[in-house]
């Protein structure tokens, strides 16, 4: 867990970005918009996003969508490479959809576009809240600002702190295989067969430390009572405008598609 | 907590039921973000005829299937599920909100018929049947999701064909790797264990 805020002096910084509590340790640039916003905002935007889309197929009120998702990447913090990283996926994913629903769908170009632009449209809002949210932060507002159950959500938090340690994990299993001379070369099936067994070596491994982690959490006494709050999950003025504004949006984009004549209901 | 005065609950969670399937539902989270890259890498193998890839779907349902017959317990599927689910959107799936929500969809499944059952058969019928209607939830959110335009025929073989591999893949596989997991020990704080009773 990251360290408690009270015990950072601020050194007459202004109360910004870098004031925020339990944040990451790099500070957001102050353009980073989008990493300032409470991850639970960002949460409910991609749900009523996800909500909104999903009984329609309309490729011009998808585009709007995603088109909004687009221009906010500038105001979200993450870096280039980053963006370049997970935009490849994102565009073979959106792509290959399009092309099964052209090649083998009954509606023709236009709907096989509108299912791609759709399903990206869908997808964006939650890769963003991934890319621009910290673990920590993101656990912390579902627990404290959506009441999401706490115990549930804290297990999630932990195993995700655990997934670096079993990278070191793989690793060693790699290395202990390699060293008792267990080694693929060129054989694809041998390569499966150490792939399997590896991985199956990881979960054991996983299970084991999971164990552990829970009797120590247990023994600090985790889960008995109520908890007070170490991080506290602030709402601002400006989570409920980004909520405002996406409801805006999702309105202007189906306005946009029935004006447009592409709107209609998903089957039909 | 209460335990003294009467013996732990069949239903209720211990803590190391929320972490070990939160912990399992993380390494499922990177196998899923594998499998992603594999199933888009031999897609061109099913093109000939889509629907048949749905043969892949199984293992996206694995952690419903075993999270529940580790524990045991109700909501066992649908939270290692969706931790799994989770942690693969956190890890860089570019699917985002829509792979949560195909968690729940997937997890739910497999409790629905744990729930049926009265969380009371843990055998390989019923695991292969939780992988089935798994895979059920599964086509109905990918058709309205991807693939809204097919035909009804793509539809109905994509069905069939997700439900089979929930069967094999899911069903099947999980009771293997649970008798595995077992066989090593690792699952020594839960009921299925030899000599455990919790």
């Amino acid at each position: 867990m990251s360290a408690s805020p009270g015990t950072r002096p601020a050194h007459g910084t202004p109360h910004g970005a870098e004031a925020r509590p339990g944040g990451p340790a790099a500070a957001p640039p102050a353009r980073a918009f989008l990493a300032r916003t409470n991850p639970a905002a960002k949460v409910l935007a991609a749900v009523i996003t996800t909500i909104a889309l999903l009984p329609v197929l309309d490729p011009v009120g998808s585009a709007v969508v995603l088109a909004a998702g687009l221009a906010l990447l500038p105001f979200s913090g993450v870096r280039a490479r980053v963006l370049l990283l997970v935009g490849g996926p994102f565009l073979l994913m959106g792509a290959s959809i399009g092309v099964v629903n052209w090649l083998f769908g009954d509606g023709g170009p236009l709907l096989a576009v509108g299912a791609a632009v759709r399903l990206m449209a869908i997808a964006l809002p939650g890769v963003l809240v991934a890319m621009t949210s910290d673990p920590t932060d993101l656990a912390d507002a579902l627990v404290q600002r959506l009441r999401l159950p706490e115990r549930p959500a804290m297990g999630v938090l932990a195993a995700l702190r655990l997934i670096p340690l079993l990278a070191a994990q793989w690793r060693m299993l790699t290395l202990a295989r390699r060293a008792r001379g267990m080694e693929a070369g060129r054989n694809p099936a041998a390569a499966v067969a150490i792939f399997a067994g590896k991985a199956f070596a990881l979960l054991v491994r996983s299970i084991r430390t999971g164990t552990m982690l829970a009797m120590a959490m247990d023994a600090r006494g985790f889960g008995t009572g109520e908890r007070s709050h170490a991080r506290v999950s602030a709402w601002r003025a400006a989570d409920t405008w980004f909520l405002v504004g996406t409801a805006v949006l999702l309105c202007a984009a189906h306005a946009l598609g029935i004006a447009a004549g592409t709107w209609q209901m998903l089957f039909s | 907590m209460a335990t003294h005065d009467r013996p732990p609950s069949r239903l209720r969670w211990r803590t190391v039921d929320i972490v070990v399937l939160a912990t399992v539902g993380a390494v499922f989270g990177l196998v899923f973000w594998i499998w992603n890259l594999t199933f888009a890498a031999v897609s061109g193998v099913f093109a000939v005829f889509p629907p048949s890839q749905a043969v892949m779907t199984g293992v996206w349902l694995l952690p419903a299937v075993l999270g529940g017959l580790i524990a045991r317990r109700p909501g066992a599927a649908l939270f290692c599920e969706v931790a799994a689910a989770v942690v693969s959107v956190l890890l860089g799936s570019v699917g985002g909100m829509a792979i949560i929500l195909l968690g729940f969809a997937q997890g739910a499944g497999a409790e629905a018929v744990f729930a049926a059952t009265g969380y009371r058969r843990w055998g390989t019928g019923a695991a292969m049947a939780a992988g089935v209607c798994a895979g059920a939830t599964t086509t109905l959110y990918t058709l309205v999701t991807a693939y809204p335009t097919w035909p009804l025929s793509f539809m109905l073989a994509f069905g069939a064909l997700t439900a089979v591999s929930g069967a094999v893949l899911a069903g099947g596989g999980s009771v293997l790797l649970h008798k595995a997991l077992t066989r090593t020990g690792a699952l020594a704080s839960f009921r299925t264990a030899p000599g455990g009773a919790r």
